[in-house]
C-alpha cells in the first residue's frame, strides 16, 4: 500500500464520524524506485489531504524534510516534487495494519494489500 | 428410423479413403477409453459411434447390425459412445465389418456414421443387482388406463396461480397443490392455511385401494401434482420431515421416468417408475435418501421384456434408451402436526438439521428475501467462486472493453479514479494519466492487481472505505449484477455516487437479459461451445442454472463455469464425479432494458446522462449534481 492510496482510505465502521486518516502501524516497509514524472506528481497534490500525508510519513519514519504545509508554486519546484514523489509513490507498506482513529478497529495489510472488509455487525 | 444400406461395398476409392481415416481416428479415441483395436480379424468388434452415450438405442443399433450378420451378443456400456458386438465366427465378423463400416444410422434427428474395428476380447464385469433403498416399495399397474385418464382429466391446470405461458417459457415443471400449499421458499407447508380445494374426489378410489392394501393407514390430506415435460426434472431432496408424516405415496401417470435415490454416503440407486405405478416411501427412503429426477430427454432403462422387474437397473446388461414423455405425478402426503422424531437426525429439521435439502452443492438456492440470506447466497455463489477461480478468471479477461477505455480516456489527466469491483485490474492501467485505485471483494483477484503493479485493496462494494466526494470518477464494470436483491443493487449505486465529487461521473456496466439488441447478437451468444460436462440443468421456481452461450430465460440465475486450473483451491464442496472437473456456479441478476436506469433514478443527487447497450451489457453514465 502506497501512501497515495492511504491518503484516500478512511474508516467506514458503523457510527464512526472521525475515521480519517487511518493510523498506520507498519511492520514491513519497502522503498521502490519509480520513474519520476513531475507533471503527474504536480497534478496529484491538489487531490491530497496534505496533513494526513505528513502524519502518515511520520508514522513510517520516512518524513525526512517534508514540510508541514504545502509550499507555494510547488508546480515548478522540482526538488519539492521529488520529495512528494518519493513519499507518495516509492514508499510502500507491505505488512502491518491500518487503525481507525475513533474505534480502534484494525484493518490488516498483508503483502501490500489492505483488507478493509467489515464484519456483519460493523457495517 | 431407417438405415441406409451402404457399407464399403460399392464405394468409390475416395469414400473408402475417408472411411479409413475416420476409423483410424476412432482408434485414437478408443485407446483413451482403454480399448485396443487390432487389425487382425476376431469375433469381437467395437462399433464406434454406436453407443448409449451418443444417443443410439439398443433397438436402433440391432436393427442395423442384423441387416448384415447375425449377432451373438451385443453389449452397450452405459454413457459410452460405442458398443461391442460378438459374432458367431471370425468369418461372420469379417463380412459384417466389410458391409457395415461407414454405414449411416438415423437416430432421431441425427445421422450417425458407424465405424467398426476388431478387438481382442470383450470383458465386462457382471454387476450385482443393486437393492432398493430401505423402505421403498414400487407397485406396478396400480391403476388401470381408464383410471389414469380420469385422474389426469381431474387436474385443472388453467385455474392455477401461475401464468401458463410464463411457466412454459421458463421451462419449469408445472405444479399444483391441493389440501395445503407446499411453499418452495422454506420447503414447508402452511399448516394453518388449508387451501380451498381439498383433494379431488377422483383420487378417493386410489387412496382407498392404498389403505386396503395396507400401504398406508391414515388418509393423506395433501396432494402435490407435478407435471414434467421431457427435459424437466426436480433437484435431489428429502421431503421436509416436520411437514409430513412418514409415509409418502406417489402415483406416476403418463410416461415412465427414472428417479434417482442418493444416500449421504454417495450410493446412487436409479429406479424406473413406469406409468401407472405407485411408489411408496417409508423409513430410510423417505427420511434419509434424497430423491430427484435429472432433467433429461432420454433415460437409460433395461431393454427387457415386459415381465422383468422394472427396478432392475443394477446390471449393465442389455440397457437401452427410453425417450422421455410427459409424466404427471400425484404425491399424497399427510400433514404432520407434531415435531418429527425419526431415527435420522442428520436430515431432520425438527431435530436440528439446517435444511431438509441434501447438503451437496447440487441443491440450488432460492432468491433471498432478507439481507442475511443475500449475504450467504453471495458468499457461496460469488465470493467463494471468484477466490477459487481467480487465476483462470484473470487469464480469460485481458481485453478491456473499448467503450470503457473511451470513458477513461476522456477523463482529465490527474483525475482520481476508483474502480469498484476491479477484478484483475484490467482497467487500472488503461489511462496512465489517472490516479487510480481499485477495490474488489476477492482477495485473490486483488493480489493479481498488486502483482501487476497497481494499487488495490479488499473491500465490499456496499461499503467502500473511501471518503465522500473524494473521486473525480468511478467505474463499476460487471459488478452490480452479482447483488441478489434490489435493495443491495441500489445500495451499490448509492456508494458509487457517494464517493464522487460534485460533477464527477460514474460508469456502470451490468449483464443484460437481452443478449440480442438491434438484431446484433452479443459475443456471448455468438461463440457456441459444446459443453459435454453440463449435466446439471435443474429448474425450480426460484433460481435456475443457465446454459452457457444461450439466451437468458430468467433474470436471476446461476451461471456455471468449469475450473480448469491445475491447482484449484476447491473451496467449494463440489467434488468431481466420474473425473469431471468441478463446476462452479456464479449468481447473476441480469438486467432488463431500462432497469439499470430506473435503479439509478432512485438515487438522489445524481442523474443519468447516457445509457446504452454494449456487447450484451446495459450501461449508464451517471453524473453527480
Amino acid at each position: 500500500m502506497k501512501l497515495l492510496t492511504h491518503n484516500m482510505l478512511t474508516s467506514h465502521v458503523k457510527g464512526v464520524t472521525k475515521g480519517y486518516p487511518l493510523l498506520i502501524k507498519a511492520t514491513e516497509v519497502k522503498v521502490n524506485e519509480v520513474e519520476f514524472n513531475p507533471q503527474f506528481v504536480s497534478r496529484m497534490i491538489p487531490k491530497l489531504e496534505w496533513s494526513a500525508l505528513v502524519q502518515a510519513a511520520e508514522e513510517l519514519g520516512h518524513r525526512q524534510d517534508l514540510p508541514g504545509e504545502l509550499v507555494a508554486d510547488y508546480e515548478t519546484n522540482e526538488e519539492f516534487l521529488k520529495k512528494v514523489h518519493r513519499i507518495l509513490l516509492e514508499v510502500e507498506v507491505l505488512e502491518g495494519c491500518l487503525q481507525c482513529p475513533e474505534s480502534g478497529r484494525e484493518f490488516p495489510i498483508s503483502r501490500g494489500i489492505p483488507n478493509m472488509l467489515l464484519n456483519e455487525d460493523e457495517a | 428410423m431407417y438405415s441406409e444400406c451402404r457399407g464399403t461395398l460399392g464405394r468409390s476409392k475416395e469414400e473408402k479413403k475417408v472411411i479409413r481415416k475416420q476409423i483410424k481416428a476412432s482408434h485414437t479415441l478408443l485407446k483413451h477409453e482403454g480399448i485396443s483395436t487390432t487389425p487382425h480379424p476376431t469375433e469381437s468388434v467395437v462399433v464406434a459411434n454406436g453407443g448409449l452415450g451418443n444417443g443410439v438405442s439398443r433397438e436402433e443399433l440391432l436393427s442395423v447390425l442384423t441387416e448384415a450378420e447375425e449377432v451373438e451378443s451385443l453389449f452397450m456400456p452405459p454413457h459410452k459412445p460405442y458398443a461391442f458386438v460378438t459374432y458367431r465366427s471370425v468369418e461372420s465378423a469379417r463380412r459384417a465389418l466389410t458391409q457395415l463400416n461407414g454405414q449411416k444410422l438415423q437416430s432421431e434427428e441425427n445421422s450417425i456414421t458407424l465405424y467398426l474395428s476388431y478387438v481382442n476380447s470383450v470383458t465386462f464385469e457382471e454387476e450385482k443387482s443393486v437393492p432398493l433403498p430401505e423402505g421403498l416399495v414400487l407397485v406396478e399397474e396400480f391403476v388401470s388406463p381408464d383410471e389414469e385418464a380420469v385422474l389426469l382429466a381431474a387436474i385443472d391446470w388453467l385455474s392455477s396461480n401461475e401464468d401458463v405461458t410464463a411457466q412454459k417459457s421458463l421451462k419449469h415443471r408445472r405444479v399444483k397443490h391441493y389440501g395445503f400449499e407446499f411453499r418452495y421458499d422454506n420447503n414447508n407447508v402452511d399448516k394453518d392455511k388449508p387451501l380451498r380445494a381439498g383433494l379431488p374426489d377422483e383420487c378417493l378410489p386410489v387412496l382407498e385401494r392404498c389403505v386396503k392394501s395396507g400401504l398406508i393407514s391414515i388418509m393423506p390430506d395433501q396432494l402435490t401434482v407435478n407435471q414434467y415435460e421431457s427435459g424437466q426434472g426436480i433437484p435431489p431432496h428429502v421431503d421436509t420431515h416436520s411437514a409430513f408424516e412418514e409415509t409418502i405415496i406417489s402415483l406416476s401417470l403418463g410416461a415412465k421416468t427414472v428417479m434417482e435415490f442418493r444416500h449421504p454416503d454417495g450410493r446412487l440407486v436409479p429406479v424406473v417408475l413406469p406409468g401407472r405405478s405407485l411408489l411408496v416411501m417409508r423409513g430410510e427412503s423417505r427420511y434419509l435418501w434424497t430423491h430427484g429426477i435429472t432433467p433429461r430427454k432420454f433415460d437409460m432403462v433395461p431393454a427387457c421384456s415386459p415381465h422383468s422387474p422394472a427396478s432392475d437397473l443394477g446390471t449393465n446388461r442389455n440397457l437401452t434408451l427410453s425417450k422421455r414423455g410427459t409424466r404427471t405425478s400425484f404425491t399424497f402426503r399427510k400433514i404432520r402436526h407434531e415435531p418429527c422424531c425419526c431415527a435420522f437426525p442428520s436430515t431432520c429439521d425438527s431435530q436440528g438439521a439446517a435444511s431438509a435439502f441434501s447438503p451437496s452443492p447440487s441443491s440450488p438456492p432460492s432468491l433471498p428475501c432478507c439481507h442475511a440470506d443475500a449475504t450467504r447466497l453471495e458468499e457461496e455463489y460469488v465470493h467463494r467462486v471468484y477466490n477459487a477461480i481467480a487465476s483462470h478468471f484473470s487469464s480469460t479477461r485481458h481485453s478491456p472493453w473499448p467503450s470503457v477505455c473511451h470513458f477513461l480516456s476522456l477523463l482529465p489527466a490527474g483525475s482520481v479514479l476508483a474502480d469498484v469491483g476491479c477484478g484483475n485490474g484490467k482497467y487500472l492501467g488503461v489511462n496512465p494519466e489517472l490516479i487510480t485505485v481499485g477495490c474488489d471483494r476477492s482477495n485473490a483477484l486483488v493480489q493479481i492487481c498488486v502483482e501487476r503493479g497497481f494499487q488495490a485493496f479488499v473491500s465490499d462494494a456496499l461499503s467502500v472505505p473511501l471518503r465522500t466526494a473524494s473521486c473525480d470518477a468511478c467505474i463499476s464494470i460487471a459488478v452490480i449484477h452479482h447483488f441478489s436483491t434490489p435493495e443491495r443493487r441500489l445500495a451499490a449505486v448509492r456508494e458509487l455516487t457517494r464517493i464522487l465529487r460534485p460533477k464527477g461521473q460514474a460508469l456502470i456496466y451490468v449483464w443484460a437479459f437481452e443478449q440480442e439488441y438491434n438484431k446484433q447478437r452479443s459475443k456471448y451468444l455468438k461463440e457456441q461451445i459444446k459443453d459435454e460436462h453440463l449435466e446439471d440443468k435443474w429448474t425450480n421456481s426460484k433460481l435456475s442454472v443457465h446454459t452457457n452461450r444461450t439466451a437468458f430465460n430468467t433474470q436471476d440465475l446461476l451461471v456455471p463455469c468449469h475450473d480448469t486450473t491445475k491447482t484449484s483451491n476447491t473451496i467449494l464442496k463440489a467434488k468431481p464425479e466420474n473425473g469431471q472437473v468441478p463446476v462452479f456456479h456464479r449468481y447473476y441478476h441480469v438486467f432488463q432494458q431500462g432497469e439499470l436506469e430506473q435503479l439509478c433514478g432512485q438515487v438522489a443527487g445524481v442523474r443519468v446522462c447516457r445509457s446504452y447497450h454494449d456487447q450484451g451489457n446495459w450501461c449508464v453514465i451517471l453524473e453527480k449534481d
